[in-house]
């Protein structure tokens, strides 16, 4: 029997396809999480209640937040849910090595943080619609652009794929130890608890205005796609060395 | 290793000279032909096919087949000349052996095992 | 060709030596078992050869890289056991189709064939087969694969004696139709011994016997006969395994190194000569006593 060379593209393009495929249960639960957190939306994110003489007045906020932080989680549970064990082992039935598995798991996260992206600003505006057509009350909207839908989408994705790739590297963590499970939760809690102690601003704050309140779009893009690669490369070269199958 | 053949557990290749063998002296096969490939033995029987080859090379060692290269393996002239010499003057005597080994344990007497067989040879011949 | 080789191959896991000091190679096309008690390292040692897990010590090359991590020695080989998993959304056809996409020389037509003929249904779930069943849904893959490192690890787990002899059938069809490297490891020694060409044992986590299945025959013989005649034929010998039967006869398997002549005269002497079949054989090398369970409650 003749050797076969392959090579790393070649699989890592079939692993993709692969996984799209695999994976299609990621995709129904992302509806799902959709859907009931547009329920949640419909009675408003935030409102207030005033009332002068006769009139009474109650204004409420809609907004898709509770859609984005739902995707959000959604693409942070599907990144460590394709670091576990069972997930590496389903690559291994096939032709892989770990480098062509993790990067087709990338290129699956990339793929499901755009349909996420794209769903959650979808489903905002849908809601949006929904108020127009079922709501008596009057509905008042900044008007987008399509401009400024573009400009959403796009964030939105980075943003669920920075997540996907902090959720990548807690997995591949916890591929190595499973004291991580305990370990990172622990670090992080005691870090804002240590912050709160001190009477100083949390360290999440400092994240927080780095990247989130960045205004110029391109040092958004920047700081986010290099720090969620930083986060890819120090999982890759962690899964790199494990053993499968044991 | 002749020792073991009596044994009932022939080495598979034994058996597969033997059977070839066999089908040698029945005139199935005939001086010049060309008898089964290693591969065919090996579906046959269900063996590895170097077993099967093994098998088929103790018969060119014994000049029973000769190989013709590319082409397979043939039954050589004095194949059943040969094929019958070795069972007489091996498996034969080697059988003729145990039977005496067999009326010692059992206490029978030279005259005994001769007079049993020749009723043996007059049954056969009725 | 040697398409494996191993030198001073070990293998510990938290501090506990599973494989030592493994010295060996394997030769292209050619069928291996690897036989050996549980636990003696098998499943460590071909998990190592398919680049799952990693080495401790020593040296492992397959087609002369290092199995671990390499791209090429996974497109060309397959690790098929009963633990291969696959992913629970996808039915069993797609998987084939998912395997025919992966596997460099897949025999699509082959994996259809035996598909249909052990009546798989193509819409069925991998995760819901019978332990039989998932046995010989694997072993369907591990064939078609075609791949030039076929490893089979206890590949009839849970399979029936008729679909065990179905597959053992098929193995050895598609092998001569495409010779490959096949290693398959088995407890059932009397089952596979036919289909082997070379056999490597296993002790103690390194390799004791590698040799062809032929010479693995003729390795040993038993002796049966009066205790005291026995000694003295065997008191030289390398003894295997003994057994009393009553209370003067023993029988004893030694190493075969007697010459014709000297086993002629032990028949002669009235010992019985028997040849060892090599699922017996194997027991007896990798047991820790010579005797057996029998020790354990021999002058209770």
């Amino acid at each position: 029997m003749s050797l076969k060379n392959v090579n790393l593209t070649e699989v890592v393009k079939r692993q993709y396809f692969f996984k799209l495929k695999a994976n299609i249960d990621a995709m129904s639960s992302l509806v799902f999480l959709q859907l009931l957190a547009m329920l949640f939306s419909m009675g408003g994110s935030n409102s207030f209640h005033s009332s002068y003489d006769q009139v009474a007045l109650e204004v409420s906020y809609f907004s898709g937040d509770v859609i984005i932080g739902f995707t959000m989680i959604w693409a942070f549970v599907t990144a460590i849910t394709i670091t576990t064990r069972q997930y590496r082992n389903h690559d291994f039935s096939f032709v892989t090595n770990r480098l062509s598995s993790s990067l087709s798991n990338i290129l699956f996260l990339l793929t499901a943080s755009i349909i996420g992206g794209i769903t959650a600003i979808l489903a905002r505006n849908l809601l949006l619609v929904f108020k127009y057509i079922f709501s008596e009350e009057q509905i008042y909207g900044i008007p987008l652009t399509f401009q400024d839908l573009l400009l959403g989408v796009s964030a939105t994705i980075i943003y669920l794929f920075a997540v996907s790739a902090i959720g990548y590297l807690i997995g591949a963590l916890v591929q190595i130890s499973k004291a991580f499970v305990v370990l990172i939760p622990v670090l992080f809690i005691g870090m804002l608890f240590i912050d709160g102690v001190m009477n100083r601003d949390p360290f999440i704050a400092y994240v927080f205005e780095f990247y989130v309140m960045e205004s110029s779009f391109g040092l958004f893009f920047v700081k986010m796609v290099s720090t969620a690669a930083l986060f890819f490369i120090a999982s890759i070269s962690i899964l790199n060395r494990l053993e499968v199958r044991r | 290793m002749t020792i073991l053949n009596t044994e009932g557990t022939k080495p598979i290749y034994v058996q597969i000279a033997e059977w070839i063998e066999t089908e040698i002296m029945n005139g199935h096969f005939n001086s010049d032909d060309k008898v089964y490939s290693q591969y065919q033995l090996a579906e046959m029987y269900t063996i590895n096919p170097a077993t099967a080859a093994k098998g088929l090379s103790l018969l060119v060692d014994e000049n029973i087949l000769y190989k013709k290269r590319g082409l397979g393996m043939f039954v050589t002239a004095d194949a059943k000349e040969i094929i019958m010499n070795k069972r007489k003057n091996y498996t034969f005597k080697r059988l003729v052996q145990e039977i005496v080994l067999e009326a010692k344990r059992l206490q029978i007497s030279e005259a005994e095992l001769i007079e049993m067989i020749k009723s043996a040879q007059s049954e056969e011949g009725e | 060709m040697k398409v494996i080789e191993c030198t001073d191959l070990a293998k510990s896991y938290f501090g506990k030596k599973v494989l030592n000091n493994l010295s060996f190679s394997i030769e292209e096309n050619k069928i291996t078992g690897l036989i050996g008690r549980n636990g003696v390292g098998k499943t460590t040692l071909l998990k190592i050869i398919a680049g799952f897990i990693k080495e401790t010590s020593g040296e492992i090359k397959v087609f002369s890289e290092r199995p671990f991590n390499s791209l090429n020695v996974s497109a060309n080989s397959i690790f098929v056991d009963d633990q291969m998993s696959f992913p629970p959304a996808l039915q069993l056809y797609e998987l084939l189709e998912a395997a025919s996409s992966f596997y460099p020389n897949w025999d699509m037509e082959l994996a259809k064939r035996l598909f249909d003929y052990f009546s798989f249904d193509p819409k069925g779930y991998h995760n819901r087969l019978s332990k039989g069943k998932t046995s010989t849904f694997n072993a369907i893959v591990g064939l078609a694969s075609h791949s030039p490192i076929t490893i089979f690890d206890e590949p009839t787990t849970g399979m029936d004696a008729s679909v065990r002899k179905d597959f053992y059938r098929a193995l050895l069809k598609d092998y001569i139709a495409h010779p490959r490297t096949i290693i398959i490891s088995s407890h059932h020694v009397d089952e596979i011994e036919n289909l082997l060409e070379d056999v490597l044992l296993l002790k103690d986590g390194r390799n004791h016997l590698h040799l062809p299945m032929e010479e693995l025959k003729a390795w040993a013989i038993g002796l049966k006969g009066p205790t005291e005649k026995i000694q003295e034929w065997v008191n030289d010998k390398e003894i295997v395994y003994e057994n009393k039967i009553g209370t003067n006869t023993s029988y004893v398997v030694v190493r075969n190194d007697f010459a014709d002549s000297a086993l002629q005269s032990a028949r002669l002497a009235g010992l019985e000569i028997t040849a060892v079949s090599p699922s017996d054989l194997c027991v007896y090398i990798t047991n820790q006593t010579k005797g057996g369970i029998d020790d354990v409650f021999k002058e209770r």
